[in-house]
């Protein structure tokens, strides 16, 4: 019996010594007799299938080359990117960010791209793209990233709900705002929220604490930079985030006009046209706009064609004008390339050919967002109109002055927007007030550039 | 306080008889009783019902997963979680059926943990039951203020060694793959060594005494005598290590992120992170859950007893 | 050490070299032999416990970015540490959580260990309650998510039928840790509660019947017997208890990920998140030095209670 049990042993270990060995090989990272596999990161799902089909048609021009897709949702990307980047496996290539970039900048983890444009001066022809946006990418004559979309904010609201409460789209097309009663937004804001009892919000006999539809969802994971509400409201009460952008060193989170947006905001949940930050849940709040139990919400361009099923029960409209006008974030991402990466000159042609007119013209032709090539980004507009979309509202703001403002860039994006985002979200709880909040936090941010 | 029987009465021209244990509520009713059965019902219930509704949620098809939120069974169950999760269909399938059109390949995740589990579990009650015999048994020089040492190792919490053994193994290049995720717990744990030395200062030496007399070498009457000996503490650590082994997130988390060696803790963590935009994949989610329910659930099935008998002291993890 | 089973192996087995009227040989000493023995003991203590600690203990007093070599800084680590609000709430949230939790696990296992001593020794009711210990913590955590969740969860359904307001488990700073703490006491009050059970097992039987024929009651004998005798096993799982309520950390990354905002920012999770997302090695190596004094003293009192038991049950 011992003689067997020894055996045994001796044969389950050699098992798992050879086991762990081959299973431990097979992680090398596809490299195999010329045949070499990137890793491409983004993080939003809506946009797998438009840039599959790249990688698909990429596949079918340079047959060497395959490319892994990963897809790893906004509030963990960037975490997840860092952690990777520690442990020295970042991915070849992966969708970049203005506000974050600046830090792998400084960490030298990505790979300037300007030496390789230069060898290859065709590759990229600069003149196609929106204007501004491939500029944001340039530090000091390098160049990290190409352009890959860019992107605005808008409004969107129920239509039904907005019949219901007496409200024209003439007045939705035109909201004003300001901090101190909220202008003609809240008021509609107010209109369109409903009580349990059928009661609307600007309605005497409305009950705060049982409400059916909120007439306002706000975002409060917004980061540093507020880009899908606060920032955009902020910006057009008259705040800059800090004393130059992109680069900035020195910021402004603690001037009074944002804190007064802050505090706007947190008063929609007080008044009950906005549900309570500690009761949300883990659907998004498109979901549950699309769900009934809310009436508007401000939307990205590049979360439009989640509505395709029901596009004709919905109005666009632009962000509302406040003191200073009316003014959204453009935002512009790009593709970047690791400057660890094990296989470069294939990352290079990867990045390439996203940023070509070719791969971009079959993402914009999908409409999920607009390319940074210019008339990608025009398919892409026409390609919603035909579903029955209108897209015009977040072309809107370039026909103003000033109507667009880039989102902060700069460096220690990452720990900045907890900072920041912990003390707004602390105010929307009600552990803080906007002004402490808002101040300990910039101390904070400030101390980061020291 | 409870009826107690009544002895029968005694009669004085007879011995007494020897006195009956009173047994307190004897095997009837009893408000006390019923009260404890119901707790262990309560918490019978309360340890089933949400793998019960892991389950069931499961089974649920993704568009339904609204309307059924507060049934006790799907209307319309389905196996294709099951069948996403275990990257058995393709990307249309998959977001067709609700989940992001990510790749995920359970399958593989579950292998991997059990390769990660079973060589861990072995190589270290192995290492440990030679080293804590060596330090029961063997006499040899600074023998007790090694061990001494050793166990020290005991006071370090896991995240203190963690971040330095994340950067060594790194730098031996030996990321994502299946040595470096196990070389920390591969040798030695201070916990299992303790407590298998304790083992071994407590079996009886006769019968090694015996064999030494025989003229058996040490490491022959350790093979041959003390381990089969131990077999049942051995296999009692061991299970412990493997179920340890299994439940570990934060070390594969920062090791093994590529998919060939991802286990199955850490590609739970990331298919929640994967989840579409708009809301969690809850039903892939709860599939991908009960997948990682199911092997252990089987180790309690086939060895639920030894478990539960031989859970004393002498097995803390 | 009644549970453990000695097999004791046949004579016939061993090789028959029996002369009669050998002697004892004179114990040696096992040097070389014992080497062979705690090699690998010793190689993996070396390089996996000793030189990282050495390792951690020389980034803390440097600023490590895991991306560049590490700069010496002297104390500021510790300076800084100690000055961090975030740290020192970490350290309060985790208390909290450690409190919670450890306090109704031992409670509750108790209680399940009492009832499974007196009332029924079924083995299948063991095995049941034990399900949750083999779970991986990921998974507790992803199964709880979803049934707590605000809008789906099957709790909050069921509460909002009832006619009350929904709660935030998650989303509630007020309940974020409560909520963390009960999840974890779930999944660990059966393996506890186990643990008890054995300790229980040790007390005489006859403690009990005399109890008995003096007419005590159950709750009596549970507290003036049961209690005492069962106190260094108590004592032990207490504090092995505390030492790993002290180092939670998955629960939270899939639940919370440390919100809302900080209130459930563990101290794991913000060494974590120092170290892996902002690569403030040496300030994570700090604060993990911190951790260790902390829970080495537990350590230190733990083996001291281990060794007492021992000789008090034997």
């Amino acid at each position: 019996m011992k003689r067997n049990t020894a055996l045994r042993l001796a044969g389950i270990a050699t098992a798992g010594i050879v086991l762990a060995t081959t299973a431990g090989c097979s992680a090398g990272g596809g490299d195999d007799g010329g045949a070499v596999t990137l890793n491409y990161w983004l993080w939003d799902d809506a946009q797998l299938p438009a840039y599959q089909q790249c990688a698909d048609d990429f596949t079918k021009a340079n047959p060497d080359i395959t490319v892994k897709i990963s897809q790893y949702g906004w509030g963990e990307y960037w975490t997840n990117l860092a952690t990777q980047i520690a442990a020295g496996s970042a991915p070849d290539v992966w969708v970049d960010q203005p506000s974050y970039y600046p830090q792998f900048v400084a960490d030298k983890q990505i790979e300037d791209l300007q030496p390789y444009i230069d060898e290859d001066p065709d590759a990229v022809d600069f003149d196609a793209y929106v204007p501004g946006i491939a500029d944001i990418y340039q530090i000091d004559g390098a160049r990290y990233g190409l352009p890959k979309d860019w992107d605005t904010i808008g409004l969107v609201i129920n239509k039904q709900a907005a019949t219901d409460a007496g409200i024209d789209e003439a007045t939705l097309q035109n909201l004003t705002w300001n901090p101190d009663d909220g202008g003609t937004f809240e008021e509609v804001i107010a209109k369109l929220t409903v009580d349990k009892a059928g009661k609307h919000g600007d309605e005497p006999g409305f009950d705060p604490n049982n409400v059916a539809v909120y007439g306002f969802l706000p975002e409060w994971a917004d980061g540093s930079q507020g880009q899908n509400l606060w920032g955009n409201l902020a910006q057009s009460n008259g705040f800059t985030y800090s004393d130059k952008n992109p680069f900035g060193t020195s910021f402004n989170y603690d001037d009074p006009k944002l804190v007064e947006t802050i505090e706007w905001i947190a008063s929609l949940a007080d008044k009950g046209y906005a549900p309570r930050f500690d009761q949300q849940s883990t659907l998004s709040r498109l979901e549950v706009l699309q769900g009934g139990s809310a009436a508007m919400t401000s939307i990205g361009s590049f979360n439009q064609l989640m509505f395709k099923d029901t596009a004709d029960q919905w109005i666009w409209a632009a962000l509302p004008a406040g003191p200073e006008g009316r003014k959204s974030a453009i935002n512009g991402l790009s593709d970047a390339m690791y400057a660890g990466g094990k296989h470069k000159d294939e990352a290079w042609e990867w990045i390439k050919y996203l940023a070509s007119p070719e791969c971009q013209s079959v993402v914009g032709a999908t409409g999920v967002i607009f390319p940074a090539n210019a008339e990608a980004s025009d398919a892409s507009v026409a390609a919603r109109a035909e579903l029955g979309l209108d897209a015009s509202v977040f072309l809107s703001y370039a026909q103003e002055t000033d109507g667009t403002f880039l989102i902060p860039i700069n460096y220690h994006g990452t720990e900045m927007a907890q900072i920041v985002q912990d003390a707004i979200q602390s105010v929307a709880l009600g552990t803080n007030d906007a002004q402490t909040a808002l101040s300990d936090a910039n101390a904070k941010v400030n101390a980061l550039f020291e | 306080m409870t009826v107690s029987a009544t002895l029968p009465a005694v009669q004085l021209d007879e011995p007494a008889p020897a006195p009956r244990v009173r047994r307190r509520a004897g095997r009837g009713f009893s408000i006390g009783r019923t009260l404890g059965w119901i707790v262990l019902v309560v918490a019978l219930v309360g340890t089933l019902f949400p793998f019960y509704w892991m389950i069931k949620s499961a089974l649920t098809p993704a568009a339904d997963i609204v309307a059924d939120a507060g049934r006790l069974w799907p209307t319309n169950p389905t196996i294709v979680n099951f069948a996403r999760v275990l990257g058995l269909l393709s990307a249309e399938e998959t977001r067709a059926a609700g989940g992001s059109g990510a790749s995920i390949n359970f399958a593989l995740y579950l292998w991997n943990s059990i390769v990660y589990s079973a060589l861990i579990g072995f190589f270290q009650t192995l290492f440990c039951a030679m080293g804590g015999y060596a330090f029961a048994r063997l006499r040899f020089w600074g023998r007790e203020g090694l061990f001494g040492i050793l166990i020290a190792a005991l006071m370090v919490p896991g995240i203190f060694t963690l971040l330095p053994n994340f950067v060594l193994v790194r730098d031996l290049d030996l990321l994502n793959t299946v040595w470096g995720m196990v070389a920390p717990s591969l040798l030695m744990t201070p916990f299992a060594l303790f407590f298998l030395r304790q083992f071994f200062l407590n079996i009886p030496k006769d019968v090694e005494e015996a064999a030494q007399i025989d003229g058996a070498g040490k490491i022959r009457i350790f093979w041959r005598v003390v381990l089969p000996m131990a077999q049942g503490p051995l296999i009692t650590i061991g299970l412990i290590t493997v179920v340890w082994a299994w439940k570990d997130y934060l070390w594969p988390l920062l090791i093994g992120r590529d998919e060939s060696v991802r286990t199955v803790t850490v590609a739970l963590g990331v298919y929640l992170q994967q989840s579409p935009n708009t809301q969690p994949d809850w039903t892939g989610l709860m599939a991908a859950s009960t997948l990682s329910v199911v092997p252990v659930a089987l180790l309690l099935i086939f060895l639920g007893r030894r478990i539960v008998e031989s859970l004393n002291f002498t097995g803390i993890k | 050490m009644t549970q453990l089973e000695l097999q004791r192996p046949s004579r016939r087995l061993l090789p028959a070299a029996r002369t009669a009227g050998a002697r004892m040989p004179r114990p040696r000493g096992d040097g070389r032999v014992a080497l062979f023995f705690i090699a690998p003991v010793l190689v993996g203590f070396a390089i996996f416990y000793l030189y990282p600690t050495v390792r951690g203990l020389w980034w803390s007093f440097t600023d490590y970015s895991l991306l560049a070599e590490p700069e010496f800084v002297g104390l500021d680590n510790y300076a800084q540490v100690l000055g961090d609000a975030e740290f020192w709430n970490a350290m309060w949230v985790t208390l909290c959580y450690v409190v919670l939790n450890v306090g109704s696990q031992t409670v509750i296992a108790l209680l399940l260990a009492a009832l499974m001593h007196r009332l029924t020794r079924s083995v299948v009711l063991r095995t049941t309650l034990l399900l949750p210990w083999l779970v991986p913590n990921v998974t507790v955590g992803l199964v709880w998510l979803w049934l707590l969740d605000t809008n789906l969860g099957f709790v909050n359904r069921t509460i909002d039928a009832m006619g009350l307001d929904k709660i935030g488990f998650f989303t509630n700073p007020a309940f974020a840790i409560p909520t963390i703490s009960g999840i974890n006491t779930w999944a660990f009050v059966g393996y506890t509660a186990l643990l008890f059970y054995a300790g229980m097992l040790q007390i005489p039987q006859d403690t009990y019947e005399a109890a008995s024929i003096d007419g005590a009651g159950e709750l009596r004998t549970f507290f003036r017997i049961t209690l005492p005798l069962l106190r260094p096993i108590l004592a032990l799982v207490l504090v092995v208890s505390l030492i790993g309520s002290f180092q939670i950390f998955d629960t939270v990354a899939v639940t919370t990920k440390g919100g809302p905002v900080n209130a459930s920012r563990v101290i794991y999770y913000y060494i974590y998140q120092q170290a892996f997302t902002y690569f403030h090695m040496g300030y994570a190596a700090t604060m993990a030095i911190l951790l260790v004094l902390i829970l080495g003293v537990l350590t230190f009192i733990q083996l001291r209670l281990l060794r007492a038991s021992e000789s008090q049950l034997a």
